[in-house]
């Protein structure tokens, strides 16, 4: 008994670690870096080579979005059945697992019948105990067996966050326009606002459905959900589904032609009028103290 | 009696009864190896649905032409099946005859009346497919169809020749006179070669029913064999209800949830998917595919059927249908109610969102917000239930706490009408006017939770559950008896479903308790002049048969209209199946399509019942520019009884 680990340089992995002891000694590893750039099918590839030749009866990896990636792949090329986010693993004639399910709201036990049981620990369930550290195997052999389409998923490229600007979900200062903007150009206004604060430009569902803007600034329940400092809410009613995506705000500002529209009990500050006028007075009197 | 007519005929029986029984016998297996489904109670009830819906062809004949063709060839065949076996016998001897049946005047005459209504249908078929074209059979096999019909026709006008023949030969055993139209043919037929003729008709006749036999289960056209048999075992108790899963001790099957591959779906959907006929009266009012989305309740079957037939254990989604049409799905019952085949097509869809939701985890991003309220806050949208019974600020209403036991009625508000500021309204006024008609009654406040309808809905079971058992437990401790609730969505849950959770009680819609009330003359009312169309809810209308009452209520209220699609033929806001936690991204938005159609009658007012219907329409009325209201029922009455009460007594409006 011994088991193959895929290690990353985190602490879920070394609570991995605990749960893969379970499996026997020794602990060979295979470091998730070994690739680079970053490519799960070739990992997942070394890994179906090397527990083959070192007759492991377990893989194991943490639970991230890169181990479960791994992991998958590594399940899929050898038909071995493979449980995710464990939290638990009893070793036997057939593996007895707890994992988590639903988003860790459940938890299910499951018998996995596999001659190599093949899985991954959720992070954060499992203590970092003391013991025996993995060896890392030399992976170099097995670069050379790996076929061409092994590599055809591979990280190509990082792109920072799309827009360039402030993003919707972490800015300080979201404006946000309603259907009293009355069209996609009227947000011009909206956005020079928005500029000068150094933040976020948002909208409402309306807005979105009738293709003024992109669904990606929509606020809402169906949206993107928002805990600026300040949130300027321009004619806007504020419908349920609207609030639900903006209640996190510590400040809210409505400006709002209706002195009866639902956000105005909602703000804490409010001003009745037209935002045509309002708005720009407001980008006027800031641009005057700059 | 011809020996060797005989060893022919009998050798292509075989053949063709062998054929027949390979493929019946493969789907009889597939679908045995569905999941169970409970449809062997109620037997009574299902004879009455077999009686009315297949032998009545009631629901073909909601749409004239297509119907009274349809059962002018259903009928038809029913009389022309002795038929199959008298041509049997002439095959082998033009002498010999069907005991009995084969010498009555009456049933000569039967057939040739039959007979000839059969080719009339069928001439209106290929007049409804090749002339009128109907969009509804956009995706169908129409190659195949050509075939069926093209067959029928040669199976009705060869047994015409026959007979005929027959009587120009002075053969026939029944007296000509009583086969007018045969006697009618046999005037061209007094030839040397008319023998021959008579051979040569019978034959046909035989090989055509018997190439009929052959080519019907390997085509759309299988429903004549299962579609008799889908509806027998189509559902008998209530139309709104979803099967539970089973998770407190869950079989084999509860542990595999929903349908990922075709071997999950339950005997009945197997045989919801060979039953289609690709008639596409589903598609035909599908609020989905009228608006341009990527389903369509026809060809979500057929993909269904074609994935089923092929063995392939791949899953379902995205294989046989992609993840969007799969959360296309508005579970207005639309096409269930249309379907002349009984096919349950809403009971496909959750199944495949089960599978998607809970094991695969794999749905509208957007919807994740709701799905966690519902579970972690008791509503969609996460507001604290401490909140739950501000909308009734004022008004006097009774909070029932716990312990105490429930009054007459209890009016169980719904997340929406307790949160939503335009849902409000609706609540408001029915606690106004049940105060007014002094009914004894209460609401539960933070008790209150979401009935989990939305989660159901989704897919998401587990969560529906839980939802579902807390409440029964709340409402059974305070031993409620009776519920009046505005939201059609909670009504159809506590009322269909709850009882599967121990929970049993007389839920009444809103809208049926104040026009009881009317009736009773416990509320008064003077109708406005304003013009008043009113929009039905699909789970009031569609799933739960309440019509009347909305109605009366806008009657009493107002000068009400009525839009095209009105009644059980509505046509959705757009907010059912969980939609109204996600975007509508494909396609035209559905609540602007209903309110451009409550638009066109010319009222002022859109009247709803439903609180998930104001939010939706009265969205759409934004979008569009419409000028149109959208207020609740109750609110309508209330006004009504306002109006009434100042005609009364002009003088006292100060309160005296």
């Amino acid at each position: 008994m011994s088991a193959l680990v895929l290690m990353e340089t985190n602490d879920a992995s070394l609570q991995m670690l605990t749960l893969a002891r379970k499996f026997g000694e020794p602990l060979r590893s295979v470091p998730m870096d070994a690739i680079e750039p970053f490519a799960p099918d070739a990992i997942a590839a070394v890994l179906a080579l090397a527990a083959d030749e070192l007759g492991v009866s377990a893989v194991v990896a943490a639970g991230t979005d890169r181990g479960n990636e791994v992991m998958a792949r590594l399940a899929a090329r050898t038909g071995l059945p493979f449980a995710a986010n464990c939290i638990s693993a009893e070793p036997g004639e057939t593996v007895r697992v707890v994992r988590q399910r639903w988003g860790g709201s459940l938890l299910e036990t499951a018998i996995l019948r596999s001659p190599r049981a093949v899985i991954t620990v959720a992070p954060h369930t499992v203590r970092v105990t003391d013991g025996p550290q993995p060896k890392d195997l030399d992976v170099e052999p097995y670069l050379g067996r790996l076929a061409p389409a092994d590599r055809v998923v591979q990280v190509t490229d990082h792109v920072a966050a799309a827009g360039g600007g402030v993003s919707l979900a972490e800015a300080k200062v979201v404006v946000s326009g309603g259907r009293g903007v009355g069209s996609k150009e009227g947000f011009a206004i909206i956005e020079e606002l928005a500029g000068l604060l150094g933040g976020a430009v948002g909208c409402s569902r309306v807005v979105t459905s009738a293709g003024w803007r992109p669904h990606s600034d929509q606020v809402g329940q169906t949206g993107t959900k928002i805990a600026p400092d300040m949130y300027i809410a321009c004619g806007i009613s504020g419908a349920t589904q609207h609030m639900a995506g903006c209640k996190g705000a510590k400040r809210i500002l409505a400006i709002n032609a209706d002195s009866e529209a639902p956000i105005m009990q909602n703000a804490d500050y409010a001003v009745v009028g037209d935002l045509k006028e309002i708005v720009p007075a407001i980008s006027a009197e800031i641009r005057k103290t700059r | 009696m011809n020996p060797i007519a005989a060893a022919v005929f009998a050798a292509v029986l075989v053949v063709a009864i062998g054929l027949f029984a390979r493929r019946a016998v493969l789907i009889y297996r597939l679908i045995r190896m569905g999941k169970p489904a409970a449809r062997f109670d109620d037997i009574p009830g299902r004879a009455r649905a077999e009686a009315v819906v297949v032998i009545g062809q009631s629901k073909l004949l909601q749409r004239l032409l297509p119907g009274l063709m349809h059962a002018a060839i259903f009928w038809g065949f029913i009389v022309l099946l002795p038929t199959i076996a008298i041509a049997m016998i002439g095959v082998v001897d033009p002498h010999a005859r069907l005991p009995w049946l084969g010498r009555q005047g009456w049933y000569a005459f039967l057939v040739d009346l039959f007979a000839l209504l059969v080719l009339a249908g069928v001439i209106t078929a290929f007049v409804i497919r090749k002339v009128q074209r109907p969009m509804r059979f956009a995706g169908s096999h129409l190659r195949e169809a050509d075939l069926i019909l093209l067959l029928i026709a040669g199976i009705v006008v060869s047994l015409f020749l026959w007979h005929a023949s027959q009587i120009a030969l002075g053969i026939n055993e029944y007296p000509a006179a009583w086969a007018p139209i045969s006697s009618l043919i046999s005037w061209g037929l007094h030839h040397s070669w008319t023998p021959y003729v008579e051979r040569a008709a019978v034959w046909a006749h035989v090989l055509f029913i018997l190439g009929f036999l052959v080519y019907l289960p390997y085509s759309k056209h299988l429903h004549i064999f299962v579609a008799a048999i889908n509806v027998f075992f189509g559902r008998t108790r209530a139309r709104g209800r979803l099967e539970p899963i089973n998770f407190e001790a869950p079989t084999d099957a509860d542990v595999r949830f929903g349908a990922a591959t075709a071997a999950d779906l339950t005997w009945k959907q197997m045989l919801d998917t060979v039953s289609c006929t690709e008639c596409g009266r589903c598609q035909d009012v599908c609020p989905a595919y009228n608006t341009g989305k990527e389903l369509s309740p026809k060809l979500l079957m057929m993909a269904l059927r074609d994935q089923l037939l092929s063995g392939a254990s791949t899953p379902l989604v995205p294989n046989a249908v992609t993840d969007n049409v799969v959360w296309d799905c508005v579970t207005c019952g639309a096409c269930v109610r249309e379907c002349p085949v009984g096919i349950e097509h809403i009971d496909h869809i959750v199944d495949l969102r089960r599978n998607l939701v809970m094991v695969e985890s794999r749905f509208p991003d957007e919807a994740a917000t709701m799905l966690r309220d519902v579970d972690r806050a008791g509503n969609p949208w996460g507001k604290p239930q401490s909140d739950r019974a501000h909308w009734a600020d004022g008004l006097g209403v009774r909070v029932l706490s716990a312990g105490e036991a429930a009054p007459d009625v209890l009016f169980w508000v719904g997340c929406a009408p307790s949160f939503d500021e335009r849902a409000k309204q609706g609540a408001i006024s029915t606690a106004k006017l049940l105060k007014e008609a002094g009914v004894d009654f209460a609401i539960l406040g933070p008790r209150e939770s979401c009935t989990g309808d939305p989660a159901r809905r989704m897919g998401d079971e587990y969560t529906f559950q839980k939802q579902a058992k807390q409440n029964v437990g709340t409402l059974n401790e305070a031993r409620v008896k009776k519920i009046v609730t505005t939201c059609p969505h909670c009504f159809n849950t506590i009322g269909n479903e709850y009882a599967d959770f121990g929970g049993r009680y007389e839920v009444v819609h809103h809208t049926d308790f104040l026009a009881g009330l009317v009736r009773e003359g416990k509320l008064k009312t003077l109708a406005g002049d304003r013009k008043i169309t009113y929009h039905d809810s699909c789970y009031l209308a569609r799933h739960n048969d309440v019509r009347e009452a909305p109605r009366e209520l806008a009657a009493a209220a107002g000068q009400a209209v009525e839009m095209p699609r009105n009644r059980e033929r509505t046509f959705c806001c757009g907010a059912g199946g969980a939609r109204m936690w996600m975007e509508e991204r494909r396609g035209k938005p559905i609540n602007e399509e209903r309110v451009r159609e409550a638009a066109g009658t010319g009222a002022e007012i859109l009247a709803v019942a439903c609180p998930f219907c104001t939010v939706m329409l009265d969205d759409g009325v934004r979008t569009t520019g419409a000028k149109l209201q959208v207020i609740d029922l109750a609110t309508l009455l209330s006004e009504a009884v306002e109006r009434r009460r100042t005609r009364d007594s002009p003088t006292s409006t100060g309160g005296g």
